[in-house]
């Protein structure tokens, strides 16, 4: 965990409108499958939502121009509000007298998918941990190869298999790294760089190991080869060598040798150098470094970027880094510890911010509800894809679906069956990067508030669909409260307030996070099996108090609606915790809110156990989804 | 606390609430799988990992679609291929084919090619890698998915029951792109590429007879970001499914734009990359009498309007086409409970259907 302090924004104000006299404002979110675009304007004197519109990104052939999604999008919002933003492929600025047009325009991209870096030298594990951690509020995904040299001296050489075993019989020795084994492992990590085309390198390492500056120079060496290799088809001969594209590379390694790697990358690479990379506490340089290359070299080259920035005076931001603005935007304001989920389509991301500017960012690239669907499978298996569904379902049909929603990412559910598919896989991706998360220290953290956003839990039917997905899949433990964000806004709404931030709160706290789902009560610890695990005192703000017995290995919902506040008084079983302990009872020590779900009490238990046989399973997953309305 | 939409009445829509024919466009998806005709680029790359194209052409050339444009110098196939994710199925290995296709052996270590055109049009640049870049006029089909990398051969539509036409024997004539009107299946391909097939246009295949076939897990195959890799390993026949995964038919369009080209030299891609939003695609050169002086491409308007011809491209209507005749200003709900902005189509067979706009895909 590292520990950051918002500072309202990572983005300097736009410079061309005045933010404090815009009374309306185009905010554009351009994911991978889909655009969304918002209307924000001044109602009665408070900035609120207007209007949504949402259309497919156009950054793939044939179309290759963002804009043309981004005003497919607003076409939407015209239909809505019968005024006009687009005229001649252009946005209509300022706001006209008629009501066309908009004051500002602002935007946050994740479409240009993740930024590739390798991380090159002499990598140890915890190096390639460090350097994970360094990009993980990013869209970057980090690809470790091992100087060989080092891999040599640190590592007994792997065994061959197949054919290249019977080639190497005659020499080879196995176990030991012969320099034959080393031309092996030369080939296979250029072969691996062919295959991850990365788009950054990170060289770290210091040169304190057996091999001294020789995983340096090889890392220099492994860049020269990835930069003249001719097997891109991109660049026209005619040109030359004017087509040969620079690596950008982020140098972390030993400081005396940043000299010496600039001139071998000379004409081949342009090295910035950051902080050694050595601990947790410096990952700040690198991971500044790493959000101005994606910024420049990943969004910045999205087909109709240009036109799309000559739109607004401020840069269209990375998706996550507005997110992690409001998110930890709201942990200070609130004093709480807040948890934020965004399933989208090729990423899902969990950021986690706590009241003392705790901030911990995990952006899992590799999964995600659209294109990426096919990595939930693969990395959760399908029975654990298949447990959520109170239905049998074989594995061809888990694959068929997933790879029917690869191909078509923009589809929605329209069949109830598909529609539960979608939701157990939404469990999944939450479920993943949760896991992936904890390497960074996540289960440190209880979360007050529980904020989510995302295609497939903005667009369940029924907010107790939602409800249970989160419970299901973060399994959050004592009291806390769920959000939803049925408007897809708060992932933008960091980039509004680098240049409106007063919309940004008010249009956050009157539209964003208006649809409540509701406390949740979790005891946990040793539930009793068949008995009351806990009792929950309600003292209703009119004075009427009601008291509820919830079995181990049930949720109930208590009705505590919209615009009700309630006391609580919680009393556990001797064995059961809500956060002081076992058998500890709790008092709330001020009212809590209720919501479109009303007060949950979730006693499954922490972790969930399925029951073993099939019916079963169907029956308890059935209960639940009744007594939640999923 | 409610939310706040202002909702006035367009001043565009009709008395149905929905837009005109040529009114505003409203969201749509991506589509247009069938172009009838289209001015385009495409560069003559025929895969292959590791390999070489010495172009026989300069830019600025005119080629025809049976002309030979490049030698490619391709290693050993068996050094080539290495770690691609694959799964080892018995239909693997092909009695009679080799993965690296026809070609001459050179210095032990590569094998030579002759490459055709495919495409009729004029050569406008060379890339890095040696390929041809081509621009040509030609009608175009959109696969959903396919495999295999690019090759030019005849079309042949094939009836079920009737045998598979061998492809020539000359060395530099084209093979045999088959089109099967429908399904296919596992036995189907195997018996395809038995004969020699350079590839395959079929409508919709099974998930697991498509991995059987291919020895792959298409899941990878088509997720991976090294395209050229990601085809090393596949069987040396390319297959494009217009409709994708499933027991789905080929509409009748395309049907009939197949067989009006039945005999043309075409080029057919089954490369299938969401990470890099490349779909298979058959290009067929249109033939001097087509283009006229006043020959125009068809520019693909996304934008789903009235009488907008659409395909269902997911659900259990999938692969169904119908025309939209209305739009509706509110959003639907459907059989999932799941709200969204919706269309109602008048499908082929005059029955309606209430469709969500998520869902259609533009083909006309």
């Amino acid at each position: 965990m590292y520990t950051e302090t918002y500072l309202g924004g990572g983005q300097s104000p736009a410079s061309s409108k005045t933010p404090a006299s815009a009374s309306s404002i185009l905010v554009a979110d351009c994911g991978t499958v889909s655009t969304k675009v918002s209307l924000l304007g001044l109602v009665e004197g408070q900035y609120r939502l207007m209007a949504r519109g949402e259309a497919p990104t156009t950054t793939a052939a044939p179309y290759q121009d963002i804009t043309k999604g981004i005003i497919q999008a607003i076409s939407e919002i015209e239909f809505i509000t019968g005024r006009h933003f687009v005229s001649n492929g252009s946005l209509i600025s300022p706001e006209q007298p008629t009501g066309d047009g908009a004051d500002l325009f602002v935007a946050t991209v994740s479409a240009g998918g993740p930024m590739r870096l390798i991380v090159l030298g002499a990598v140890t594990s915890k190096l390639e941990e460090l350097a994970a951690q360094a990009v993980s509020g990013l869209y970057a995904e980090t690809y470790a190869l091992p100087a060989p040299s080092y891999l040599a001296t640190s590592t007994p050489a792997p065994l061959p298999v197949g054919a290249s075993a019977m080639a190497s019989a005659g020499g080879g020795v196995q176990g030991r790294w012969t320099p034959e084994r080393l031309d092996m492992e030369w080939e296979r990590q250029l072969e691996r760089i062919r295959e991850l085309q990365p788009q950054a390198a990170l060289i770290v390492g210091q040169a304190d190991s057996a091999p001294g500056p020789t995983p340096l120079q090889e890392a220099c060496q492994m860049i020269i080869n990835t930069v003249e290799d001719p097997s891109d088809g991109s660049a026209p001969t005619a040109q030359g060598n004017a087509g040969k594209r620079q690596l950008p590379v982020l140098y972390a390694g030993a400081p005396q040798y940043v000299e010496a790697v600039r001139r071998m990358l000379d004409g081949y690479a342009e090295v910035t150098r950051v902080d050694t990379l050595v601990s947790h506490e410096q990952l700040g340089q690198t991971s500044m470094a790493a959000t101005a290359l994606y910024e420049r070299d990943v969004i910045q080259r999205i087909p109709g970027y240009d036109h799309m920035r000559s739109w607004s005076g401020a840069a269209p931001i990375a998706t996550p880094s507005s997110l992690s603005s409001l998110v930890r935007f709201l942990a200070q304001h609130y004093a709480m510890n807040v948890t934020a989920i965004d399933i989208g389509g090729t990423t899902t991301t969990v950021m986690m911010a706590g009241e003392h500017g705790e901030f911990i960012p995990l952006v899992n690239t590799g999964i995600g509800m659209g294109p990426n669907l096919g990595a939930i499978l693969e990395k959760a298996g399908p029975r654990r894809v298949a447990r959520w569904l109170p239905f049998r379902i074989t594995d061809d049909e888990l694959r068929q679906h997933v790879l029917n929603r690869m191909l078509h990412p923009q589809a929605i559910p329209t069949s109830l069956r598909d529609l539960q598919i979608s939701q157990a896989f939404a469990r999944g991706a939450i479920v993943l990067t949760v896991e992936a998360a904890k390497q960074h220290h996540f289960n440190e953290f209880d979360a007050d508030l529980i904020l989510a956003t995302g295609g497939v839990l903005a667009h369940a039917p029924k907010f107790g669909q939602a409800a249970l997905i989160l419970l299901d899949a973060l399994q959050p433990r004592g009291v806390t409260s769920m959000v939803l964000d049925r408007t897809m806004l708060i992932s933008q709404l960091g980039a509004v307030a680098t240049v409106a931030p007063i919309a940004a709160v008010q249009v956050n706290e009157n539209d964003a996070v208006m649809h409540r789902l509701g406390t949740c009560v979790i005891p946990y610890g040793e539930l009793p099996p068949g008995q009351v695990a806990i009792r929950v005192g309600v003292e209703y703000s009119n004075g009427r108090q009601v008291t509820a017995e919830v079995m181990s290995g049930s949720i109930e919902i208590i009705p505590l609606r919209i615009n009700e506040q309630a006391l609580l008084t919680l009393y556990p079983a001797p064995t059961v915790d809500v956060g002081l302990g076992p058998g500890e009872r709790a008092r709330a020590a001020e009212e809590v809110d209720g919501g479109l779900v009303g007060l949950i009490v979730d006693a499954r238990g922490r972790p969930l156990v399925f029951p073993t046989d099939e019916t079963e399973r169907y029956a308890r997953l059935l209960q639940w989804m009744q007594v939640i309305g999923a | 606390m409610t939310l706040v939409v202002v909702r006035i009445r367009n001043i565009e829509g009709n008395r149905h609430g929905c837009f005109a024919g040529g009114g505003k466009p409203m969201t749509y998806p991506l589509g247009w799988p069938v172009i009838t005709q289209s001015l385009m680029r495409r560069e003559r790359w025929p895969g292959g990992y590791n390999s070489r194209g010495v172009p026989l052409v300069r830019p600025g050339q005119e080629v025809q679609a049976d002309q030979a444009v490049m030698i490619l110098e391709k290693p050993d196939i068996a050094e080539a291929v290495t770690a691609f994710p694959h799964v080892v199925t018995p239909s693997a290995s092909y009695a009679g084919l080799s993965p690296g296709g026809e070609g001459t052996q050179i210095d032990g270590r590569y094998m030579q090619e002759t490459v055709l055109a495919g495409m009729r049009g004029q050569v406008v640049d060379i890339t890095r890698r040696g390929g041809v870049m081509i621009e040509t006029r030609a009608a175009v089909i959109q696969g959903v998915i396919g495999a295999g990398n690019q090759v030019a051969g005849t079309l042949t539509f094939w009836n079920a029951g009737s045998s598979f036409p061998l492809p020539g024997n000359q060395p530099a004539e084209a093979g045999v792109i088959l089109v099967i009107p429908g399904p296919l299946n596992y036995a189907t391909l195997r018996q395809a590429a038995g004969a020699g097939i350079v590839g395959v246009v079929a409508s919709s295949i099974s998930s697991r007879d498509l991995e059987d076939f291919l020895g792959a897990n298409v899941m990878a195959l088509i997720n991976s970001n090294d395209v050229e890799r990601a085809q090393a390993h596949l069987p040396p026949m390319s297959l494009l499914f217009t409709e994708g995964l499933g027991t789905i038919a080929m509409p009748a369009r395309t049907i009939n734009l197949l067989r009006r080209y039945h005999g043309s030299i075409a080029l057919i891609s089954g490369v299938t990359s969401i990470r890099r939003s490349i779909f298979p695609e058959l290009v067929i050169s249109l033939v001097a009498s087509e283009v006229q002086q006043n020959w125009l491409p068809i520019q693909p308007d996304p934008t789903l309007t009235i009488v907008s011809r659409v395909r269902i491209c997911s659900g259990s209507h999938v692969g169904v086409t119908g025309e939209i005749n209305y739009f509706f200003t509110h959003q639907q709900s459907f059989e999932s409970n799941v709200r969204a902005r919706a269309a109602h189509l008048c499908l082929e067979d005059g029955s309606r259907l209430v469709i969500p706009l998520a869902i259609i895909e533009r083909i006309g």
